[in-house]
């Protein structure tokens, strides 16, 4: 009957290119990146195996690597406290009424699908210190003079310093469309008679919320976090647009900054390699951590 | 809406207007950066510098003539144009296939092959960076095949700075999601119809054309726009493996409009509007599907 679907002919003609595909521009690279992380590979070099030379030095010796680290871990805790918070408030009001919610959900989703490249270039002007938001203060009189508001993109003093704390903000309205669009997936999910069922033993809207949906969309939690974590780990396009002059000396390194310039600008492709190895980790090492974590098993609705 | 009894049981409160105000005041946020864009690319540069948020006073189309081709962005759209499409069919082509033969091909295999392409999923662009820069800058053993001992090309071969290049990247990164997806298509039409086309007589090339790609057409939708938007703004790879002014992206060619001493911004606005004017008209056509769809694809991945 079947003999027809098992034809091995046709599984494998059917299975190969993307197969290879993945295996010669997916696989192997991926091998051969945490291979390069052994090694003093420079372009136009001969590469010799170093062992862990490499990641010794970026855990001990390279202060940009402690600046990217920060910065890094900042993006992720940042966006994924404020996207579970403004994400599941969105959700909660969308999914509660009644006219033009498509309208407003497509507004909010709208920046998800553009270029960062592109907004990143529109909000760099936005806090241009001599001619954005600042200019806006001026006119209400809130400031005196623009050049004396807050250096928006310019300011490297304190801890975590104003311009990582503006782009944060900047890929909170760029992104929090997608956490609002999972939960509102989720929400709309939930079975009706479990509210109808609660309204009759008394239940308000607000213990509503705390008390069945905000335990039925667990999971989706998990999944929004693991999401936004991944995401602005890999943070890249917003920074190297935004941030003038080389990341301010450095301040304003990211992970994935930190990378490309190592490997090339300064052609340390062994290097590069490790601080790739080094995300690698952090991605799968946070997506297993929020999964154990935040994640339970899924309730029968 | 499913949830009306319990949802609308007091229609007419001030919470409501409340949460009205909330949104629309949310969604000005969202909309006016963009507007101003708009407003901002029809100015003259003179006046930018002492009234950047007034509206023009002339209408200065000459911005997007300048911005389309002396800088380029109308090559840009071009070639965006042509690796965004070029990515989008292969990827579909190719994931459709795998994805048939994981879903409906019957072999022992099939769900280790599902598994081992769901390890793209978890792998962040950057790690492969340096080594496909490295292949594809040498390809050291495509060339000593095909050069050194077939003598097929006289030069050596190099895939950096060609479209080529890209999209070979970007056709395997867009793999892992789109079998993903179409598996779960797939796998949702009833065998009955395989197996009466087995006995219509129908070879399994002929069934996929015929059965199996017109039953999964909201899946091709849905991977499609994903990785036609995901591509379009895609500014990591394109910035390692571009390098010739005439194959940037539309991502890459926008950088180029902020200048080391002098940003031209209303040209440098009428650039952003180029870029992103595409993905607003995908957007606003299909928001449904595009939403729905990006959502189900990040769940996933």
């Amino acid at each position: 009957m079947n003999k027809l679907l098992r034809n091995p002919l046709w599984i494998i003609l059917f299975i190969a290119p993307a197969l290879a595909l993945f295996t010669v521009v997916l696989f192997i690279p991926i091998c051969e990146a945490i291979y390069y992380s052994f090694t003093d590979y420079k372009t136009l070099y001969e590469k010799h195996f170093i062992g862990f030379d490499n990641y010794v030095k970026l855990f001990t010796n390279d202060a940009k690597m402690k600046i990217a680290l920060k910065n890094s871990i900042f993006f992720m805790v940042f966006s994924c406290v404020t996207q579970l918070i403004f994400g599941l408030i969105l959700a909660a009001i969308l999914t509660n009424i009644n006219k033009g919610r498509n309208l407003f959900k497509n507004i909010y989703y709208l920046p998800c699908v553009l270029s960062s490249a592109a907004l990143g270039l529109m909000w760099m002007f936005v806090f241009n210190p001599k001619l954005g938001i600042n200019k806006i203060l001026e006119s209400w009189g809130i400031l005196e003079d623009c050049a004396d508001g807050p250096g928006w993109l310019f300011d490297t003093s304190g801890f975590i310093i104003l311009p990582i704390i503006v782009i944060s903000f900047v890929a909170l309205w760029q992104y929090v469309g997608q956490s609002m669009m999972l939960y509102m997936a989720q929400i709309s999910g939930i079975s009706n008679d479990i509210y109808e069922a609660a309204a009759i033993d008394g239940c308000t809207k607000r213990q509503a919320f705390f008390k069945i949906t905000l335990p039925l969309i667990r999971p989706m939690v998990a999944t929004a976090m693991s999401l936004n974590a991944i995401g602005s780990l890999k943070f890249f396009d917003l920074v190297y647009n935004m941030i003038p002059d080389k990341y301010l000396g450095g301040k304003a390194y990211v992970l994935a900054t930190h990378l490309y310039d190592q490997a090339f600008k300064f052609s340390k492709l062994g290097y590069g390699s490790a601080i790739g190895v080094v995300l690698l980790i952090m991605c799968l090492v946070i997506t297993v951590f929020i999964n154990k974590v935040v994640k339970v098993e899924n309730y029968n609705m | 809406m499913e949830n009306d009894i319990v949802r609308n049981k007091k229609p007419f409160k001030p919470v409501i207007v409340l949460l009205y105000g909330f949104l629309i005041l949310l969604a000005l946020v969202y909309l006016l950066p963009l507007a101003w864009v708009v407003v901002t690319s029809l100015k003259d540069d003179t006046v930018i510098m002492t009234s950047p948020w007034a509206l023009p006073e002339k209408v200065m189309f000459e911005n997007y003539t300048y911005a389309w081709t002396m800088g380029q962005m109308g090559k840009a759209l071009l070639n965006s144009l042509i690796v965004s499409t070029a990515t989008l069919i292969l990827s579909m082509i190719i994931g459709a296939m795998a994805a048939f033969a994981i879903a409906k091909l019957q072999w022992k295999l099939s769900r280790l092959t599902l598994l081992y392409f769901m390890i793209g999923m978890m792998i962040p662009i950057h790690c492969l960076l340096i080594p496909l820069f490295v292949e594809f800058s040498n390809m050291p053993l495509l060339n000593s095949i095909l050069v050194d001992h077939l003598h097929l090309f006289s030069e050596k071969l190099s895939l950096k700075d060609t479209r080529i290049g890209l999209i070979i990247p970007y056709v395997t990164f867009s793999l892992p999601i789109t079998i993903y997806i179409m598996v779960g298509f797939f796998e949702s039409i009833p065998n009955e119809l395989f197996e009466a086309a087995v006995i219509d007589g129908c070879s399994v090339p002929h069934m996929f054309v015929t059965v199996a790609i017109p039953m999964a057409r909201t899946g091709f939708m849905v991977t499609g726009l994903m990785s036609f938007v995901n591509n379009w703004n895609e500014l990591l790879v394109a910035l390692v493996f571009l390098t010739k002014e005439e194959l940037k992206t539309l991502p890459l060619a926008l950088s180029k409009f902020v200048g080391p001493y002098h940003t031209n911004y209303t040209q440098m606005f009428a650039a952003i509007m180029i870029a992103v004017i595409p993905t607003i008209i995908v957007y606003v056509l299909f928001a449904n599907q595009i939403v729905d769809g990006l959502t189900a694809g990040a769940v996933k991945g």
